[in-house]
C-alpha cells in the first residue's frame, strides 16, 4: 500500500506540470492572436508590448519584470488584466501556487478570458491541495456557456475535477469526470496520455488492476509516439511500479531499465538544460556588465557634457566682463582725451594770459620809465605845470597795472580756490559810492558826469570783496569805452522780491552783438584782442562772471556799438527780518 | 553828543597815519595807536574806547587776532572791531571771524570805506543791522550810549544824560541836560532798546529817564525832572510809580 500510494504521489506530482504547460500550448493560439491585437492597440505601452513579447516566447523572468513595470505605472485595466493573468500563469508554472492564486484574484471579471482566469484559479487551488475549493472553481468554470466550444479547456476541467475527486477519495465521482476528459479531447496525444494515466491510477487505486493495467499500457504505448522524454520515462515507470507490485518482476525490471534509460536521456536533457541555463545566466551576467559599463559611460558623458556646460557659461561670463571692462576702458581714456584736451586749452590760454599781462605790464613799467626819466628832466627845467601833469599821467598808469594786477591775484585765487567768501547784507548805494571814489579822478579827468541813483533801501546779500572787484571791473570798462564828456549812471530796478537788478550804463563806445555773445560765453576764458589798444586781457569780465556766478547772481549785457552798453546784474536780495 | 573814541592798533605808521587822518576829518577822536600787542593792551585799558581798528599783522604776526581773541575773552570787555587787512590767506579769515563780531577792511581802501567799516562793526556788535544806512532809522542803542549817524561820522550820547524823549512819528528829540537833538527811530523800537526799569512812558509820546525825576505832582499830573522840564503823566500811565520806591 505504500509502494502505492508512492507511485499515485509521484505520477500526480508529475501530473500538474505537463496538465498546465499542455493547457498553455492548446490555447496558445487564441490567446497569442489576441495579445498580438493588443500589442498594436496599445503600441504606446511599451512594457506592456515587451511582456506579451516575452510571455509568448515563455522568456518568464523578463515578462515578470516588464509586468512589474507595467504594473506601477499602469491606469488601463485591460492592460493591468493581461499582467496579472501573465503573472499567474508564471507563478503557476513555477509552482508558486499562492502567488499565482493572488494574481488570479486581482483579475476583474470583465476581463476575456474569465473562463480561464476560474479554471486557473481551480487549478491554483488544486495545486495548494485545497481540493474543495478547487472543485467549487472547477464547477464554475464548467457553467460558463462557452465552455462547449472550448474542448480543451472542456477536457482540462474535467480532468482537473476528476483529479480532485480522486485525491477526496470520491473514485466514482473522479472515474466519471475522468471518463468525460478521455473523452472530450481525443486528438491531443499529450492530453490523452494525461488522460489515460489518470485513469490508470484511478482503477490501480480503487485496486481495479485490469483496467488500470488497460489504461498503464495505452499510456505507454501512447507514449512510444510522444517526443517527451520525461512522459516516455514516466509511463514506463508506472508500468514497472504496477508490474512489480502485481509480483512480475521479469517485465517489471523491461518497464523499469526503460524507465532508467528514459530517465538518462532526461538527465542529460536536464544537464544540456542546466548548461543552455547557466550560459543564459552568464550571458545575463555579461550583459548586465555591459549596462555597467554603458552607465559609467553615460555617467562620464554626463559629468563631460555638464563640465562643457559649465565652461561654456564661465568663458561666457569671462567675454561679457571682458567686453564691459574694454567698453568701460575706452570710456574712460575717451574721457581722459577729453579732459587732456580741455586742459591743453586751458593751458594754452593761460599762456596766452600770461603773455598778455606780462606785456602788459612791461608797457606800463615802460611807460613809468619813460616818464620817470621826463620828469627828471621836467624837474631840471622846473615847469611845474607840466611836472604836475606828468604825475598824474604816473598815477594812472600806476593805477592801471594796480588794478590789472588786483585783477591777476583775484583770479588766481578763484582758480586755486583760496579766495574767503563770506556773505553778508550789503547795502548797494554805499559800495557804489566807495567804488566811485577811487574813480573820481579818471572821471574827471575824462569829465564824464557820473550818477549813483541806486535805491537806498536797497540790500543785498553777497561777499563785499567779490562785490566790490565786479563793481570795479565794470566801472573801469565803463570809463575805459567812454568817450570824453560821457555819462555813466548807476541805477536800481525794482522788478523782483528776490532779487535785485543793478544796471550800469554807459553811453561810450559800446560793442556790437557778437563781442557781447563772446563775452558772455561760458568757457571762453580770454576774449580775442582785437584792438589792443582798448581791449585788455578780457581777465577783468571774466573775473565779473566767475564772482557774479559765485555769489549767486547773473550778469547780462546790453549793447550798440557807438551808443552806449548796459551791463545788468542781478543780485540776491538779503532776506527781509522784518 | 561826544565824539566816538577809536583806538588804532596798527605797525605801519604811513598807514595809521592816513587813518587818523581820515577819522578826524570825520570828527572822530583817536585815542591812540598802539604799535604792538603789549602796547595795544596797555591803551585798550588806560582809555575809554567805543571802537578799535586791528592790523591783522603785527610785525608779520597775526597779533592783531590775537589781541582780538584776548578782549573777548574779558566779559564785557569786548568792543566793536575792524580788522584791516591786505591779506586773502583763507586761515586768517577763519580765524578772525571766530572773534565775532567783526568787520574786514580790504587795504587799500578809501575814506568811504573806513567809515562804512566802523558803521558796519558798530551794527554788527549791537546786533542791530541796517541801521546806518537806511532812511528809518539813523541811531543804534547800546546799553550805556545812542550811537547817532551826523552826516559821514558817528555820534554818541551817554544813555544816562537823557532826561526824557519825546516822540514824533518817526523822529524822536533826546533832551539832555546840555543839549536837545532829534534822531531818526521808531517809538516801538527805542522802547524795546531801552532799558525798561530805567525808561518809562509817561505819556503818549514821552519816555523819561527815573533817575532824573524830581518831583511827581499826581494832582496836576505832572513830574517834574532835572533842569526843572515838566512833563505831563497821562492816566493811562501812572502805574509805573507803584513800582517806584517812595521815600516819604
Amino acid at each position: 500500500m505504500i509502494q502505492k500510494s508512492s507511485l499515485l504521489y509521484f505520477s500526480i506530482l508529475f501530473l500538474f506540470p505537463f496538465f498546465l504547460l499542455s493547457q498553455v500550448t492548446s490555447n496558445i493560439d487564441i490567446i497569442s492572436k489576441r495579445l498580438q491585437k493588443k500589442a498594436i492597440e496599445y503600441q504606446s505601452e511599451t512594457n506592456f508590448v515587451k511582456s506579451q513579447y516575452f510571455f509568448l516566447k515563455k522568456d518568464w523572468d523578463s515578462t515578470l519584470i516588464y509586468t512589474t513595470k507595467q504594473l506601477s505605472t499602469n491606469a488601463n485595466r485591460e492592460i493591468a488584466d493581461y499582467c496579472h493573468f501573465f503573472r499567474a500563469r508564471i507563478f503557476h508554472n513555477k509552482n508558486l501556487y499562492k502567488e499565482a492564486k493572488e494574481e488570479l484574484f486581482l483579475i476583474s471579471k470583465a476581463f476575456e478570458f474569465s473562463t480561464l482566469t476560474t479554471i486557473n484559479l481551480g487549478s491554483a487551488f488544486l495545486g495548494l491541495s485545497d481540493f474543495k475549493t478547487a472543485i467549487v472553481y472547477y464547477k464554475k468554470a464548467l457553467q460558463s456557456p462557452d465552455i462547449k466550444n472550448q474542448p480543451y479547456s472542456f477536457a482540462k476541467i474535467h480532468e482537473g475535477l476528476g483529479t480532485c475527486y480522486l485525491f477526496l477519495e470520491e473514485y466514482d465521482k473522479a472515474e466519471e469526470y475522468l471518463l468525460i476528459n478521455l473523452h472530450s479531447n481525443k486528438n491531443d496525444q499529450v492530453h490523452l496520455y494525461d488522460a489515460y494515466n489518470s485513469l490508470a491510477n484511478l482503477y490501480y487505486e480503487q485496486d481495479k488492476n485490469a483496467k488500470a493495467l488497460y489504461f498503464f499500457e495505452k499510456a505507454y504505448f501512447l507514449s512510444k509516439e510522444i517526443k517527451d522524454v520525461q512522459i516516455k520515462n514516466l509511463a514506463s515507470f508506472n508500468l514497472a511500479v504496477y508490474e512489480e507490485n502485481r509480483g512480475d518482476y521479469k517485465k517489471a525490471l523491461i518497464y523499469r531499465k526503460e524507465a532508467e534509460q528514459w530517465n538518462d536521456s532526461l538527465n542529460n536533457q536536464n544537464k544540456i538544460w542546466s548548461v543552455a541555463d547557466f550560459e543564459k545566466k552568464f550571458a545575463v551576467a555579461q550583459k548586465q556588465k555591459e549596462i555597467k559599463v554603458l552607465e559609467v559611460e553615460n555617467q562620464l558623458k554626463n559629468t563631460q557634457r555638464n563640465w562643457l556646460f559649465f565652461s561654456a557659461i564661465i568663458l561666457l561670463v569671462l567675454l561679457t566682463a571682458g567686453i564691459y571692462l574694454y567698453a568701460q576702458k575706452v570710456k574712460n581714456s575717451k574721457t581722459i582725451l577729453l579732459q587732456k584736451n580741455k586742459l591743453d586749452e586751458l593751458n594754452a590760454t593761460k599762456d596766452q594770459l600770461f603773455s598778455i599781462v606780462s606785456h602788459d605790464l612791461r608797457s606800463s613799467v615802460h611807460a613809468l620809465k619813460t616818464s620817470n626819466s621826463k620828469l627828471s628832466a621836467t624837474l631840471e627845467t622846473k615847469n611845474y605845470d607840466e611836472l604836475n601833469q606828468l604825475i598824474i599821467q604816473n598815477s594812472g598808469i600806476a593805477n592801471g597795472a594796480y588794478s590789472l594786477l588786483d585783477n591777476l591775484l583775484h583770479w588766481a585765487m578763484l582758480q586755486t580756490k583760496q579766495l574767503y567768501f563770506h556773505k553778508e547784507s550789503v547795502h548797494l548805494y554805499s559800495i557804489v559810492q566807495q567804488i566811485e571814489y577811487n574813480y573820481k579822478p579818471l572821471l574827471f579827468d575824462k569829465s564824464i558826469n557820473f550818477e549813483n541813483s541806486v535805491a537806498k533801501n536797497c540790500f543785498i546779500f553777497v561777499d563785499l570783496d567779490s562785490l566790490k572787484i565786479v563793481l570795479r571791473n565794470l566801472l573801469d570798462n565803463a570809463i575805459k569805452f567812454s568817450n570824453e564828456n560821457g555819462k555813466i549812471s548807476f541805477y536800481t530796478s525794482e522788478n523782483n522780491s528776490d532779487f535785485c537788478q543793478l544796471i550800469l550804463e554807459d553811453n561810450g563806445i559800446g560793442m556790437n552783438q557778437n563781442t557781447v555773445d563772446e563775452l558772455l560765453q561760458e568757457n571762453e576764458l580770454l576774449a580775442k584782442k582785437n584792438n589792443s589798444e582798448i581791449i585788455g586781457t578780457g581777465l577783468g569780465m571774466q573775473l565779473c562772471k566767475q564772482m557774479i556766478k559765485k555769489n549767486g547772481g547773473t550778469i547780462n549785457i546790453e549793447s550798440q556799438a557807438n551808443k552806449g552798453t548796459k551791463v545788468i546784474l542781478l543780485l540776491p536780495k538779503t532776506a527781509s527780518n522784518g | 553828543m561826544d565824539n566816538i573814541n577809536i583806538l588804532i592798533i596798527e605797525d605801519t605808521p604811513e598807514q595809521s597815519d592816513a587813518l587818523i587822518k581820515v577819522l578826524l576829518e570825520n570828527n572822530y577822536t583817536v585815542v591812540g595807536v598802539a604799535r604792538n600787542f603789549t602796547d595795544a593792551l596797555k591803551l585798550f585799558y588806560a582809555n575809554t574806547i567805543d571802537i578799535i581798528i586791528i592790523d591783522v599783522f603785527l610785525d608779520g604776526k597775526p597779533d592783531g587776532i590775537t589781541f582780538a581773541e584776548s578782549i573777548n575773552i574779558i566779559p564785557n570787555a569786548s568792543k566793536p572791531f575792524v580788522f584791516l587787512t591786505s591779506s586773502q590767506d583763507r586761515q586768517i579769515f577763519e580765524r578772525a571771524k571766530l572773534t565775532k563780531p567783526f568787520s574786514f577792511l580790504m587795504k587799500p581802501f578809501n575814506e568811504l570805506e573806513i567809515l562804512y567799516a566802523i558803521e558796519m562793526a558798530v551794527e554788527k556788535f549791537y546786533e542791530q543791522t541796517n541801521v546806518f544806512l537806511t532812511e528809518e532809522q539813523d541811531t543804534v542803542i547800546s546799553n550805556d550810549f545812542l550811537f547817532i549817524k551826523k552826516k559821514n561820522s558817528l555820534k554818541k550820547v551817554a544813555l544816562q544824560d537823557i532826561l526824557y524823549i519825546e516822540v514824533e512819528e518817526r523822529y524822536c528829540n533826546i533832551i539832555t541836560e546840555k543839549e536837545k537833538f532829534v534822531i531818526l527811530i521808531s517809538l516801538t523800537k527805542i522802547s524795546a532798546l531801552l532799558d525798561p526799569a530805567k525808561f518809562i512812558r509817561t505819556h503818549r509820546n514821552t519816555i523819561v529817564n527815573t533817575d532824573k525825576i524830581e518831583e511827581i505832582i499826581l494832582a496836576d499830573n505832572l513830574i517834574i525832572l532835572q533842569g526843572n522840564h515838566k512833563i505831563n503823566l497821562s492816566d493811562t500811565y501812572k502805574d509805573f510809580i507803584k513800582k517806584m520806591n517812595i521815600l516819604s
